[in-house]
């Protein structure tokens, strides 16, 4: 395909209202794409347009006019020869300046790798943006549907105006792209310079490269004078998570072994079969074994609340509807006792109390209720939805079982001609409800499934899921249910030995979870190896404490039949529950703060985790200038 | 239809409202690049962009030129005269008179009581040429003491040395344009991509348009050194060595373009016979380079058809910075490489306008390249000013490192600071801390209140800064360029040229001369000073008499010599090899090393190296307050091997202690393979750092510190006092 270019480029500017060009832009910020590929090296199309009926204006700020970049309708892509990044961070100001962005935001970092032995040694620093990927997780995986792929440019935009700020998109991104600024309350991320290729420029990053190494323009074309257009440099994360629109060069010959200047644990490895670099584990902290306690909570701990709340509440609901439907003696016992409307109000209060907290955790939490507009692609919406779902149908299970409560009935009488109706609402609202809750609770597991986060991309999210329905759930059944039995003057023996049973059964899941999780984790060429040696190091002691809690909480409850009858047992008993729960809040809590995503190496202060956490511990960061936002508190 | 998305949003991308650019030219490094500041409809500087058909930049600009428009408003600016008697006391705000005044009568007491000496003034590199023009004339001919000099003494002396003693005159002769033109490059201790990155650009755009080999000598693995076809990674101070070494493979092996030599140079003999002793087995030795790769070296740039050299501070700021700028010289001068396009000596400097202090401010001797030294100068001057000629000394006064232990011992009782920083750019600070004690009277004259040097001073002057200016810079290829005001001076803060014309007025003489007010109307008489037959009987060879502020701007900057009638400057110095000595010819110089650097011993095992990093300037009393340039090194640290680190037990993002025989610091460690196992690199930038244990022996020629050479231990510290303290230190 040959193209028509803008030549000489003020003459084909039909107006001054998009961008304004000058008329001696220089030659290396204009954009000279003469011809372009059909389909990229995924087999997906290049002309996007196509796929959609006409043009358009892309409405930048209100101009209604088209940009006259021949090439709009293409998906265009960064190119970065990372042999000549220079780590001038020319491109990263040029961007802030363009985008007005203050010192701890910025679309696009600098940082780098480096190896060898001095005098041998080598530096190579990568520029990294948005990558405008083919198939872009932000946009399936924001809940508000903030993002846009445009077919102009396929550019990826995300509106901060649509966002409510719940950073999932800074969880499934693999390179860093989208930023969530905790000062605003929303995340923002490169735009591509739309405005700036409308008007046949190149982004102002590209514009302002130093070293030559950022270049721009339609995918799978080559630069002039480069050579290559690859796909991977080391520190690069895997490109088959999102197809990434970003092609390499990197010809200059590079040491075996690349290691990260900022606090993460993580160096690349060349494969030789594989003719990359893979991650590995950098044992930056050592090998000691330490707890760590006060490190467990983190800005996530609403999330840990939240999940571990909502699961607690499954678990017991349907414990409780399909105890009852099973005709378990113990649970009818309950279901038809006046505790059972207690029961399923302590189940929504768990729910409403972990979205609240979920909540809370919004960067706007005002806008929660954008939060299902994208069910079509996000697991974070189609949670929502499901737990939303749980609670409309569970509380209306509520009514339909109060109306059928002996004290209701004494006040109003009248409902007793209905009593049929409500207990086959009741049947179905239940059922609606547990079903409901089934999909929140798979689509709570689906959010976790993020293939940047190698962690938590692990069967083991499931097993630690399900088996806290099952634990705390049977908790929360043998409360009520143990209150409903004393009260009816029944002893609660029998009940808390099948509790038992099932929290053991739901420890035993988890713990199963657990030791697939280490195996495949200890051998992993990931992310995922690197979170496992925090958590046998940094937190040694913790995991340890924890994993030996879960295994007595586990023996000891599935043998409670064998001893709950009995006062000693009793209290047994109720000592391994709280092992249960402490098992839970430790191991979710580690869950989060373990988690190593496959993002970009940072340098030794921007983009140092280690480094901004110092900051903010010794007061650096009450400065703005330093570039990192003080805690909240 | 993408993902579902039949509707798009609108696309809201921020934007500063620019409704209006102003030219100007970058007030950090000597790049010199073009920009234009963007105001929006308040009138106020919102972000600068480079000037798209400018010579120097094409469009670009680096970090701090892009970021720049947030220094004029930055936190710390002056905005009113200060005054207090002690320097104890609480500041006073004052209007301008009572604070000019004071300054006047204090240094006319002074020098009444103590000779006329007793005042010293100590400029900088980073106002603009007109106003060091004024502020020459305002020393040398009102004020009248000798102890005058600027900063440029810290950073680009040796070169204006080593050009004097070689070429009879400073001024550098080559130009960005010989990266074009070159076959061979050889840079020494100068880290362009990442001190220069648009100099870097510019021969990053020639090398892909045509590859020549690259050298770099640097102890450090730089970005350069790892960009380079060939690094040497040198022994720190032995540049020397290297390059006599150079020049006795060249002659040796009769490489040297004779011709040349014979025709437009004096000394070969002695300087042939020096060489001799260096023969590359021996210099391997001391400098650490292996001898073929000397004789490599030598070879590939003798044989090249033009090469030249580029150097900054790895040799100017070293006990022998002006002989290894003659060394320097003295290689291109064996090889025919002073010139000719492609071949040239080229010191890359450092301050905006270091270039326009050489030329006009009268640090060194009298305005335009003149010298004290010479009777007819002093007449020419002194007839031009209306200064009794017999007024000026007959001999170039103290340095700024020599006017500092002046202060020290008592020659010396008042201090006027123009835009710079003592505090924490000079060596061994300890020691300039209790210097600035002992003053009588200090005042401060900078666009920054929070500038440390402000903690001993009496008066203090708000200055306006860069762009709130108008006049000129002179870049490092001779390109002098223009500064337009594009925003109203901040405040009550006030241009240098005010400050120093109505400094003027306070003296009787000062009311005599004439001080005129404009940029322009100074400039016009720089032209005519710039006129004149030089010592080797051509026309003055820093003539600007062909430019005009108008010309400058419409052609984004001309290099000088532009002589009346001229269409534009000149690219290049010597092309007709004619030098500025007498007879027309340069010197070949015989330059014996001596061993004279404090280097590791076993109390202090590390070699202690400085220097910049590319998202700073010098103290940082800007780009400490600009965030997206500040926040990519927010505070102090050091690059430390590894290797070195689990010797002593010392982990990546630990502090410790830095020890030398001066006084110890705090840094951060960065473990990193890029220096070697006993060396250590601080960037300078920090306030109570690197200069708290750093020596700075003095070149004996050019009495510029030798910054990048000392030795220092390492010690474990308490990590969260450590913390606190840097916590403290960092007040920006």
């Amino acid at each position: 395909m040959t193209v028509q270019l803008f030549e000489p480029i003020d003459n084909a500017r039909p107006s001054q209202s998009l961008f304004p060009l000058r008329h001696n832009e220089p030659d290396y910020a204009l954009l000279k794409d003469n011809s372009s590929e059909e389909l990229n090296r995924y087999g997906n199309r290049i002309a996007l347009i196509d796929l959609v009926e006409e043009a358009s204006s892309l409405n930048i700020n209100g101009v209604s006019e088209k940009g006259f970049n021949p090439n709009r309708n293409k998906q265009h892509a960064f190119h970065f020869t990372a042999d000549n990044c220079i780590g001038c961070h020319a491109c990263e100001s040029a961007c802030s300046e363009k985008n007005d962005l203050p010192p701890h935001l910025s679309f696009r970092s600098v940082g780098y790798v480096e190896g060898g032995t001095y005098p041998n040694f080598v530096r190579m620093n990568i520029s990294m943006a948005c990558n405008h990927c083919d198939d872009p997780v932000c946009l399936k995986g924001c809940p508000t549907r903030a993002y846009t792929k445009h077919p102009e440019y396929g550019a990826v935009i995300q509106d901060p105006d649509i966002c409510f700020g719940c950073g999932y998109c800074t969880w499934v991104c693999p390179y860093n792209a989208p930023q969530l600024d905790p000062v605003a309350g929303q995340v923002e991320k490169c735009n591509m310079c739309v405005d700036r290729l409308e008007v046949g420029l190149k982004p102002a990053c590209v514009s302002a490269c130093l070293g030559n190494a950022l270049n721009f323009g339609v995918v799978e074309n080559t630069p002039e004078r480069r050579e290559q257009i690859d796909t991977r440099i080391p520190g690069f994360p895997d490109p088959a998570i999102t197809q990434p629109n970003i092609r390499f060069q990197q010809t200059r010959s590079m040491p075996r072994e690349l290691t990260r200047t900022d606090s993460a644990p993580v160096k690349y490895r060349r494969d030789d079969s594989a003719g990359h670099y893979r991650p590995a584990v950098d044992k930056k902290a050592g090998t000691a074994r330490l707890w760590n306690l006060a490190r467990l909570s983190s800005r996530e701990n609403p999330l840990v609340l939240f999940t571990l709340a909502a699961q607690a509440a499954i678990g017991l609901f349907a414990m409780l509807y399909l105890g009852a439907l099973a005709g378990s003696g113990v649970v009818s016992t309950v279901v038809n006792s006046p505790v059972y409307p207690g029961a399923v109000l302590l189940c929504l209060g768990m729910v409403a109390f972990g979205l609240f907290m979920s909540t809370v955790h919004l960067g706007k939490p005002l806008r929660f209720y954008r939060g299902f507009n994208n069910i079509r692609h996000s697991p974070v919406a189609r949670e929502g939805a499901g737990v939303a779902g749980f609670m409309a149908f569970a509380s209306l299970h509520l009514l339909a079982s109060l109306a059928q409560q002996v004290w209701v009935l004494d006040y109003l009488p009248g409902l007793a001609a209905f009593a049929g109706l409500f207990a086959s609402a009741a049947r179905v609202t239940g059922a609606l409800a547990l079903i409901s809750a089934a999909l929140g609770l798979y689509y709570m597991y689906r959010c976790y499934r993020i293939k940047a986060r190698p962690f938590w991309n692990h069967h083991q999210t499931a097993f630690s899921f399900l088996g806290c329905c099952f634990y705390l759930g049977a908790l929360g059944l043998a409360a009520v249910g143990g209150v409903a039995l004393v009260l009816a003057g029944l002893a609660p023996a029998e009940l808390l030995g099948w509790c038992g049973l099932l929290m053991g059964f739901g420890l035993a899941l988890e713990g199963l979870g657990l030791y697939l999780h280490a195996r495949d984790m200890s051998t992993a060429e990931n992310e995922g190896a690197v979170s496992h040696y925090v958590q046998r190091t940094t937190f040694g002691k913790t995991y340890l404490a924890r994993n030996a809690l879960l295994a007595l909480a586990a023996v000891g409850l599935l043998c409670a039949p064998l001893y709950v009858a009995s006062a000693a047992g009793l209290g047994l008993w109720l000592l391994l529950a709280l092992c249960a729960v402490s098992v839970a809040a430790v191991g979710r809590a580690l869950f989060y703060v373990l988690v190593v995503p496959t993002t970009m190496p940072g340098a030794f202060f921007w983009k140092n985790k280690g480094f901004e956490q110092h900051a903010r511990d010794i007061g650096l960061a009450t400065m703005p200038q330093v570039g990192v936002v003080p805690d909240a508190h | 239809m993408l993902f579902g998305r039949r509707k798009k949003n609108p696309i809201i991308l921020r934007d500063k409202g620019v409704v209006q650019w102003k030219y100007a030219t970058c007030g950090y490094c000597s790049t010199g690049c073009a920009m234009e500041v963007g105001l929006d409809a308040d009138g106020k500087a919102v972000t600068t962009r480079g000037v798209a058909d400018a010579p120097v930049n094409r469009g670009k600009l680096c970090i701090k030129g892009i970021t720049e428009a947030g220094i004029l408003n930055a936190s710390g600016r002056g905005t009113e005269p200060l005054l207090r008697a002690h320097s104890y006391d609480p500041w006073q705000s004052v209007d301008w008179n009572t604070a000019l005044d004071r300054t006047a009568a204090q240094f006319q007491r002074i020098q009444d009581k103590y000779g006329r000496d007793a005042v010293a003034v100590v400029s900088t590199g980073q106002i603009l040429t007109e106003e060091f023009y004024t502020l020459g004339k305002l020393v040398r001919g009102v004020i009248g003491t000798n102890n005058y000099d600027g900063n440029t003494t810290l950073c680009m002396a040796s070169a204006v040395s080593g050009y004097k003693r070689s070429f009879g005159s400073d001024g550098p002769p080559g130009c960005y344009d010989d990266f074009s033109h070159t076959d061979c490059l050889l840079a020494f201790g100068s880290n362009l991509p990442e001190q220069h990155p648009v100099i870097y650009w510019r021969l990053k755009e020639a090398l892909e348009q045509r590859r020549f080999p690259i050298i770099v000598v640097d102890p450090r693995v730089t970005m350069f050194a790892q960009f380079a076809d060939i690094h040497l990674p040198i022994t720190p101070g032995t540049d020397l060595v290297l390059l006599n070494s150079l020049c006795h493979v060249i002659l040796e092996e009769g490489l040297a373009d004779e011709d040349y030599i014979a025709a437009h140079t004096n000394g070969r003999e002695d300087f042939a016979a020096l060489v001799a002793e260096y023969d590359p087995g021996m210099a391997a030795t001391i400098t650490g380079i292996d001898e073929d790769t000397i004789r490599h070296v030598a070879r590939l740039y003798a044989g090249a058809g033009a090469a030249m050299s580029i150097w900054t501070m790895g040799i100017n700021q070293s006990t022998h910075g002006s002989d290894g700028v003659c060394a320097i010289n003295n290689l291109n001068l064996i090889t025919g490489n002073i010139g000719k396009p492609g071949g040239t000596s080229l010191s890359i400097t450092g301050q905006c306008n270091a270039m326009g202090t050489r030329e006009w401010s009268s640090c060194s001797g009298l305005p335009g390249y003149r010298a004290l030294e010479n009777p007819a100068h002093r007449e020419q001057v002194g007839s031009f000013w209306g200064v009794d000629p017999a007024f000026f000394p007959e001999q170039r006064g103290r340095f700024m490192t020599d006017i500092f232990p002046a202060i020290e011992s008592g020659q010396i009782k008042a201090l006027w600071l123009v835009a710079t920083n003592p505090m924490t750019s000079m060596p061994n600070t300890g020691r300039i801390r209790k210097t600035l004690e002992k003053l009588e009277f200090c005042v401060v004259q900078d666009a920054y209140a929070d500038v440390e040097a402000t903690q001993y001073a009496h008066v203090y002057f708000p200055a306006s800064v860069w762009a709130e200016k108008d006049g000129c810079f002179t870049n490092t290829e001779r390109r002098v360029n223009r500064v337009t005001p594009v925003s109203a001076p901040l405040g009550n803060s006030r241009p240098d040229l005010w400050i120093f014309n109505q400094l003027a007025k306070r003296w009787e003489q000062g009311r005599r001369m004439r001080f005129p007010e404009s940029a322009s109307e100074v400039f016009e008489e720089m032209k005519a000073l710039s006129v004149g037959t030089g010592a080797n009987g051509q026309p003055r060879m820093l003539d600007i008499s062909g430019m005009s502020h108008d010309k400058i701007l419409a052609q984004r900057g001309i290099q000088w010599p532009m002589r009346d009638g001229d269409e534009t400057g000149t690219p290049r110095l010597y092309a007709d090899g004619v030098f500025q000595f007498a007879d027309g010819k340069a010197k070949l110089l015989a330059l014996p090393w001596a061993d004279n650097n404090e280097k590791p011993d076993s109390d202090f095992p590390f070699w202690l190296n400085s220097g910049r990093v590319v998202e700073h300037f010098h103290t940082r009393t800007r780009t400490g307050k600009v965030g997206n340039c500040n926040k990519f090194s927010p505070t102090a640290y050091m690059e430390m091997n590894p290797d070195a680190a689990r010797e002593l037990g010392v982990e990546n993002m630990q502090y410790v202690r830095l020890v030398s025989r001066r006084g110890d610091a705090i840094v951060l460690a960065q473990l990193t393979q890029r220096v070697p196992r006993n060396m250590i690199f601080v960037p300078f930038h920090f306030h109570d750092c690197v200069n708290r244990v750093s020596l700075g022996l003095l070149d004996p020629h050019s009495r510029q510190p030798a910054f990048k050479q000392a030795a220092v231990r390492i010690e474990r510290v308490d990590q969260a006092e450590a913390a606190r303290l840097n916590r403290e230190m960092r007040a920006y």
